[in-house]
């Protein structure tokens, strides 16, 4: 407990030096932006900036990424409200009933419960996040790799249970992932595979280009087609703060949509979009009115916009103590940090103290930032809605472009980039999801190192996956994962969706 | 109108893993003692062109949907995406040839005036804007070292 507390306030000097804070501060205002803006989302804005932050070190670099990420939980609620249009994937559901609070007049109300509830999950999720982290780390460091292949197992099953439509679409594309992952050399044998003696491929496939096209460049594309109709609501935003019955209304919703969240962020394959759906879910369950929901209860906003915070929080657990991306952000993160030399794991806190508590302390601080942020720059982000799409969207790519250039200095990062932005296109048009292939393609080396690691351990028996007890239970669960939906009927986010 | 999208990706993907699975193959499978650099692709290959089979026998099986779907290619912007992607990837080859502030102020030109077909004098004004604001932020600001081409000599 002393140790934590010391931690904490190592953690607070490290945050609180005015460079990080700096970094801090760009990294929320610029989720806030992304969350704001239809049609990018935070893991390709991570993406797209990450070669900005090679100049600087690794500890702003990660507080700066960070805060793009759970600063773009909190803006995407404002389109949601506002416009019916949801910034990002995590505040679709805030649609349902913001937008039809909006209608009614009381738009300033769910802004404001938004934006309080994410700020009450966003700093729990970061004090259990301190308390849960090195216990997690502690069990890490007992794994071998049987442990780790049966977890990378499970964290890529969960993905392909939770992602909407055909659950043997989301295997295919994991499969596909897991290709991918293999182009360039074998850490093992020394021999170069699927490299066709192009010598751009010989360092094997980015992720983060193969990001910037799937979730950036596609999604352009598909704006293109559909051209956004936008009607801002032309009413005045105004009682930001929430009545005391409001509160009195939301505040379970809150504590349980905070917890909830929590919870499927940490699971290796949830993440803020499952905990929204899951957390509106469960408020209509709770409810004494389920009838109010999509009218305009305020609970509706309040739970998953702080479940998606909550999950936003927690999702930085099994990156940071094990290593293991929890969803495609955290998978560029990852990335992120291994082109800034550090190896994400159980080891992390011990070799990089700074970076493990500064970053997770950046975050409490960045909270209160981003309350601060919100409230009284509401107005400004309505403006920012109004920039048209005809500007917006050169804007885009060009910052896929340079940020594609930028990682190596060299097009062939470009051209991947615009060739999966094309497939990411037509995945779309064909109802396959990005996110399996993205972690996929981040865990494919470990994958397949822990494999080979674990049978070389074992003289070729494969029994040592099930006689080892954690590796076992992993397996278990992934097994189940893949037959529940088999026997019985796929409770589907995908139904929600459309409800 | 049936949709097509399911077979025609279905039997994309297992084209794809067949691919995948030859050359894993030929890369060599190993034993099970000491798997080979092929062993995990060669697998995930298969078991990937089983699901592209799924994929294909469902949609099958489910026939042509009741009701008429919207086609899944609207045609009315097809031609816009198409400059876009052809410009992206223009963009994308010439930039080391002639360098990072020509392309990007001739790609702005292109995209605003004709793919978008605003006013020219707007359309130019934008990306001299554009132009300069992004080469002072991202090689002045941020130091990404992008490609000068043309314009090296002038040393800026």
């Amino acid at each position: 407990m002393v140790e934590i507390l010391q931690s904490v306030i190592f953690g607070f000097q490290v945050a609180l030096q005015p460079v990080n804070l700096i970094y801090c501060f760009f990294g929320v205002l610029i989720g806030t932006l992304v969350g704001v803006l239809p049609g990018l989302g935070p893991a390709a804005a991570i993406a797209l900036l990450l070669p900005t932050t090679f100049k600087i070190t690794p500890v702003s670099a990660t507080i700066m990424l960070a805060g793009i990420y759970y600063g773009a939980m909190y803006g995407g609620s404002t389109t949601s409200i506002l416009v019916n249009i949801p910034g990002e994937a995590a505040s679709v559901v805030t649609c349902l009933d913001g937008y039809q609070m909006a209608l009614k007049g009381r738009a300033g109300p769910a802004l404001g419960i938004a934006a309080f509830g994410s700020f009450i999950a966003g700093t729990f999720a970061v004090i259990a996040l301190t308390f849960v982290g090195p216990l997690l780390s502690n069990v890490a460091l007992a794994f071998g790799p049987p442990e780790y292949f049966s977890m990378m197992i499970v964290g890529i099953t969960v993905l392909t249970y939770l992602s909407s439509g055909s659950m043997i679409k989301a295997l295919i594309m994991a499969g596909v992932g897991l290709m991918l992952s293999g182009v360039g050399m074998d850490t093992i044998s020394g021999k170069y595979r699927f490299t066709f003696n192009i010598p751009s491929l010989l360092d094997g496939v980015g992720v983060v280009p193969v990001a910037m096209g799937l979730f950036g460049i596609s999604e352009v594309l598909l704006n293109l087609e559909t051209e956004i109709n936008r009607d801002i609501l032309a009413t005045k935003v105004k009682n930001l703060f929430p009545t005391l019955k409001d509160w009195a209304d939301s505040l379970w919703s809150i504590v349980r949509g905070s917890i909830l969240g929590f919870f499927l962020g940490i699971i290796p394959g949830g993440g803020a979009v499952v905990a929204s759906f899951a957390s509106y879910a469960i408020e209509k369950k709770a409810s004494k009115h389920p009838e109010e929901f999509g009218k305009g209860a305020i609970q509706g906003v309040a739970g998953p916009e702080s479940a998606n915070n909550s999950a936003a929080g927690g999702s930085f657990i099994p990156l940071l103590t094990l290593g293991i991306p929890a969803n495609p952000v955290m998978a560029i993160l990852l990335g992120a940090l291994m082109i800034h030399g550090l190896q994400p794991g159980p080891l992390l806190m011990q070799n990089a103290p700074d970076l493990f508590w500064g970053t997770i302390v950046s975050m409490y601080i960045g909270n209160v930032m981003l309350l601060v942020l919100n409230l009284p720059l509401i107005p400004m982000w309505v403006k920012v809605l109004k920039v048209p799409y005809y500007l917006l969207y050169p804007l885009i790519l060009l910052f896929c472009l340079i940020g594609a250039y930028s990682l190596d200095n060299t097009i062939a990062d470009v051209i991947i980039m615009l060739i999966f932005g094309i497939l990411g296109f037509l995945m779309k048009k064909c109802r396959y999801d990005g996110a399996p292939l993205i972690l996929a393609l981040v865990l494919g080396q470990k994958l397949e190192t822990s494999l080979r690691r674990s049978l070389i351990m074992s003289q070729g028996d494969f029994s040592i996956f099930v006689t080892r007890p954690i590796s076992l239970g992993f397996l278990i669960t992934a097994v189940l994962l893949l037959i529940v939906p088999v026997i019985t009927q796929r409770k589907r986010l995908s139904t929600l969706e459309e409800g | 109108m049936k949709d097509k999208t399911d077979p025609v990706s279905g039997v994309f993907w297992l084209i794809f893993s067949a691919f995948v699975s030859y050359l894993s193959y030929q890369l060599g499978l190993g034993t099970l003692h000491q798997p080979g650099p092929g062993f995990l692709f060669f697998w995930t290959a298969i078991v990937t062109a089983i699901l592209s089979v799924a994929v294909i026998v469902i949609s099958l099986r489910k026939g042509p949907p009741e009701k008429a779907q919207r086609p899944t290619f609207g045609k009315k912007n097809a031609t816009k995406i198409v400059l876009v992607l052809i410009s992206l990837f223009l963009y994308a080859l010439l930039m080391e040839q002639l360098g990072f502030l020509i392309v990007t102020l001739v790609f702005f030109i292109v995209l605003l005036g004709a793919i978008e077909k605003k006013r020219w004098s707007f359309a130019v004004l934008v990306s001299l804007i554009v132009t300069v604001a992004s080469y002072l932020v991202f090689e002045k600001a941020l130091q990404s070292q992008l490609p000068k081409g043309l314009l090296e000599f002038l040393r800026f």
